[in-house]
């Protein structure tokens, strides 16, 4: 039935001059076509779509028919097939490209999820065919083909195991290699263009947007529901030998240098940015900042392509360009970034010399955010390994800086950090530095002498005064105390390097007596507190169940939490007591080493 | 220390056409506490302030002023050293930091091409270079220059502003004895190199001597 109703109407349209098809003629062709199809009858289709009477009507109408053959081809089934494919390879080349074009891509975007990975291999090849024939007016249409592709790839699960990367069951690597099968005839067309980026040339600006989509999602380009390929834990080669999705990686960087692009220009990028260039937002659009730092953390950490990477640049530039990228990464919240700072963070950092980088660096906006990032991720990560890391790496970079360049951070972090374990972090650090300056001609200007004043009296004071709440400054105090404590060992009175004795009064006017003031203030209190407790559990347990007042509630997660049993506050109680006793003890050392030495 | 400043404008003469918004932050640039001017984000350059400032918030944080009365002096010393912290960084960042040391050269170069012997490269000059890089063991680590002479004619040369701590220092210097045309081969000392550290997963290994045949394609 369907197949006589196709035969009528190319007969009936064999006679029409000059395309001028009717609506009912397309559609009766489609519908026709497309039953044929579907019922099996796609040899007698061919013959039709062959045949040179129907030239015009095929040129014209034949690229609808592309739906059911895709569907049919989906299938795989064995007396349809060649059939099929020769209809298609047809299609192919008489139709019009930039129709075939549309009629394509429309079938990528509706591929059923089941067989997304199948669609897309399916149709590339013939994706391609069809581009090319667009000749020099290609470049949007690349790109465009190449958004719906990845649109559609980036949906299957990407790989996060060796041995899923190698079973890829969900076709994720098989997809990547044939993508850049696909890609290779535009990228050496693109090499030919000889003219600086980011003019002109179309071509190349698409390709750059692959590979700028393909390392990170860059919110203008993609649609949030999807996922970079190349955000995973790239396979180093020990752990799985061929790796497909290495591989994608490196041929996908490798596109870059194909197109012009220079990775040490592209780097530096952020840090040299040149603002005379007009169109600088043009600029930010090609380059944006996410996709670069992605690209650092590629070539850095994973070593994608870094034998591409010109061995020639010094280290700390390195460093330089990429805390761009760092600082980037740490401004986020989501465990992957994070991830991703520390570890380009810790390997930019390897690659220098320990007490190297100049205290002019510090002077840097980047040099100031990061840490002050660093800390956020330290004190404030849900994610205990996070946290750990973010230590580690904080030390790392401490000690990187030459001497001066730790004299500036420690006094940055002392004002800025506002958190009584980084302080009390920094100040063993302080500690260490003027341990290491005391040592036989080690000697440096600014953990001893002149220049190491203003910056114990930053760590030797008390924030509020005798009031500061102690408990709270606990890991500040008790490391203030213990390099007091240190310093009036190691550094003898009658040599006083640190110049320490001369200050000693200045010290416990400004410091040691407002810290045994609010010592005693706060040991009298809890003391109190403590009888008060006791007393009224008494009176409690005397009048059996009746509920204590307390002072506040306190709510989590829309559950009120019980109230604190007295057991529990005494504990609590006595813990802070603890405490107290402990900078108690040391104060009273540190005393008595003072009363020792000025004993004539 | 601060003197009581008195209002030169009116409201009307605030709101009209003829005072502009530079002169308005400019007064209060010049007479405001620090931290007023940092919570008032009246700080930095006064075009870019006139740039992301609307005269109405002018307006509001000049009468603001002399509400609270926070004139320049009247907030402790501390604040200030925080204000020129704050300006340092809030200014526009120095690209690249030089390092400098004394210490004799390390790195010898001999001549293997002669260049025009005009044209030598200064400080922050970009330069273009083709090199090949190896270890003293011969081994070759790096290089720009393609397999094919076709090829070289679709790539291009290194290219870099040199002089400023971007690469290594032997080339740094080095280069800078080099003028146009000349290909030269450069035995570079780990100081001026790569170090004690080499590369980590590369092919620099710590403590590296490096020897570089370079030429100097092209000079700014």
């Amino acid at each position: 039935m369907a197949l006589e109703q196709l035969s009528d109407v190319v007969q009936r349209c064999q006679a029409i001059q000059d395309d001028n098809y009717t609506t009912e003629d397309y559609s009766v062709f489609q519908i026709a076509g497309r039953s044929c199809i579907e019922d099996g009858e796609s040899a007698q289709v061919l013959s039709i779509v062959v045949d040179e009477e129907n030239k015009n009507i095929v040129r014209c109408m034949g690229w609808n028919l592309l739906g059911p053959l895709v569907q049919i081809l989906l299938k795989k089934e064995e007396n349809n097939l060649p059939h099929c494919l020769a209809i298609l390879t047809h299609l192919l080349e008489v139709c019009s490209p930039k129709e075939l074009l549309v009629g394509l891509l429309e079938q990528v975007e509706e591929a059923h999820p089941d067989s997304i990975a199948e669609t897309v291999i399916l149709l590339l090849q013939p994706l391609q065919k069809v581009l090319l024939r667009l000749g020099g007016r290609k470049a949007s249409s690349v790109g465009m083909a190449l958004s719906t592709l990845l649109g559609q790839v980036a949906r299957l699960p990407v790989p996060q195991t060796k041995e899923q990367e190698e079973d890829d069951v969900f076709s994720l690597c098989r997809c990547c290699s044939a993508l850049l099968v696909f890609v290779r005839p535009f990228v050496e067309e693109a090499k030919q263009c000889r003219t600086p980026m980011p003019k002109k040339d179309e071509l190349r600006t698409e390709l750059l947007k692959l590979v700028c989509v393909c390392v990170c999602c860059h919110p203008s380009s993609m649609k949030s529901l999807c996922e970079p390929l190349l955000e995973v834990q790239l396979k180093d080669p020990e752990t799985l030998a061929e790796s497909p999705l290495r591989n994608f990686a490196t041929e996908i960087l490798g596109i870059l240098s194909d197109i012009g692009e220079s990775l040490p220009d592209l780097l530096s990028h952020s840090l040299l940015r040149r603002r005379e260039v007009p169109g600088f937002l043009e600029e930010e659009v090609c380059y944006p900042k996410e996709s670069l730092a992605s690209l650092a953390y590629l070539l850095f950490v994973q070593h994608i392509a870094m034998d591409t990477f010109p061995t020639v640049f010094s280290s700390v530039f390195v460093l330089q360009c990429n805390m761009e990228y760092i600082n980037l990464f740490l401004s986020r919240t989501e465990e992957s970034r994070l991830q991703k700072g520390l570890d380009l963070y810790e390997k930019s950092l390897v690659r220098v010399e320990d007490n190297s980088l100049p205290v002019q660096l510090m002077e840097l906006k980047s040099f100031f955010s990061v840490p002050q990032n660093l800390v956020k991720v330290m004190t404030l990560c849900p994610i205990q390994h996070l946290r750990i890391k973010g230590l580690q790496v904080l030390q790392l970079s401490i000690d990187k800086f030459d001497t001066e360049a730790k004299y500036k951070f420690f006094q940055c972090m002392l004002k800025t950090s506002h958190h009584a374990g980084v302080e009390g972090y920094i100040i063993k650090n302080i500690k260490n530095q003027i341990d290491f300056a005391l040592k036989p001609e080690k000697g440096n200007e600014w953990f001893m002498g002149a220049h190491l004043f203003p910056l114990l009296r930053q760590v030797l004071c008390l924030p509020q005064g005798p009031e500061t709440d102690l408990l709270q400054n606990l890991d500040r105090v008790m490391e203030s105390l213990n390099l007091l404590r240190y310093l009036l060992i190691r550094d003898k009175a009658w040599k006083n390097q640190t110049g320490i004795w001369t200050e000693l009064y200045k010290i416990e006017d400004n410091y040691l007596k407002p810290l045994r003031t609010g010592l005693n203030m706060s040991k009298a209190h809890y003391e109190a507190e403590l009888q008060n407790t006791k007393d009224n559990s008494k009176k409690t347990n005397a009048k059996e169940s009746q509920t204590q007042e307390s002072v506040c509630s306190l709510t989590v997660g829309n559950e009120k939490m019980p109230n604190m049993t007295p057991e529990m506050q005494l504990q609590v109680l006595h813990s802070a007591l603890h405490t107290f006793d402990m900078m108690e003890s040391v104060l009273a050392r540190i005393e008595e080493i003072i009363e020792v030495k000025e004993k004539p | 220390m601060a003197a009581e400043l008195t209002r030169e404008w009116s409201d009307e003469q605030l709101k009209s056409d003829d005072l502009s918004k530079k002169d308005v932050i400019k007064f209060i640039q010049d007479n405001a506490a620090h931290s007023f001017l940092a919570e008032h984000k009246l700080m930095g350059n006064i075009k870019n302030v006139a740039k992301t400032a609307k005269k109405e918030q002018l307006i509001i944080a000049y009468n603001d002023l002399f509400e609270s009365k926070r004139f320049l002096g009247s907030e402790p010393i501390e604040d200030v050293t925080e204000h020129v912290k704050n300006v340092k960084i809030d200014d526009k960042p120095k690209e690249v930091v030089e390092v400098v040391d004394e210490g004799p050269p390390k790195f010898f170069k001999s001549v293997l091409k002669k260049g025009d012997k005009t044209n030598f490269p200064k400080k922050g000059d970009n330069v273009s270079c083709w090199y090949t890089g190896s270890l003293e063991d011969g081994t070759v680590f790096d290089t720009n220059i393609p397999a094919t002479a076709r090829k070289k004619k679709q790539s291009k040369p290194l290219s870099f502003k040199v002089g400023l701590g971007r690469v290594i220092r032997g080339w740094d210097e080095g280069i800078l004895t080099m003028s146009k045309g000349e290909t030269a081969k450069l035995e570079i000392e780990p100081e001026w190199a790569y170090g004690k550290k080499g590369l980590p997963d590369s092919k620099i290994p710590p403590n590296a001597k490096l020897i570089f045949e370079v030429e100097l394609v092209a000079v700014d």
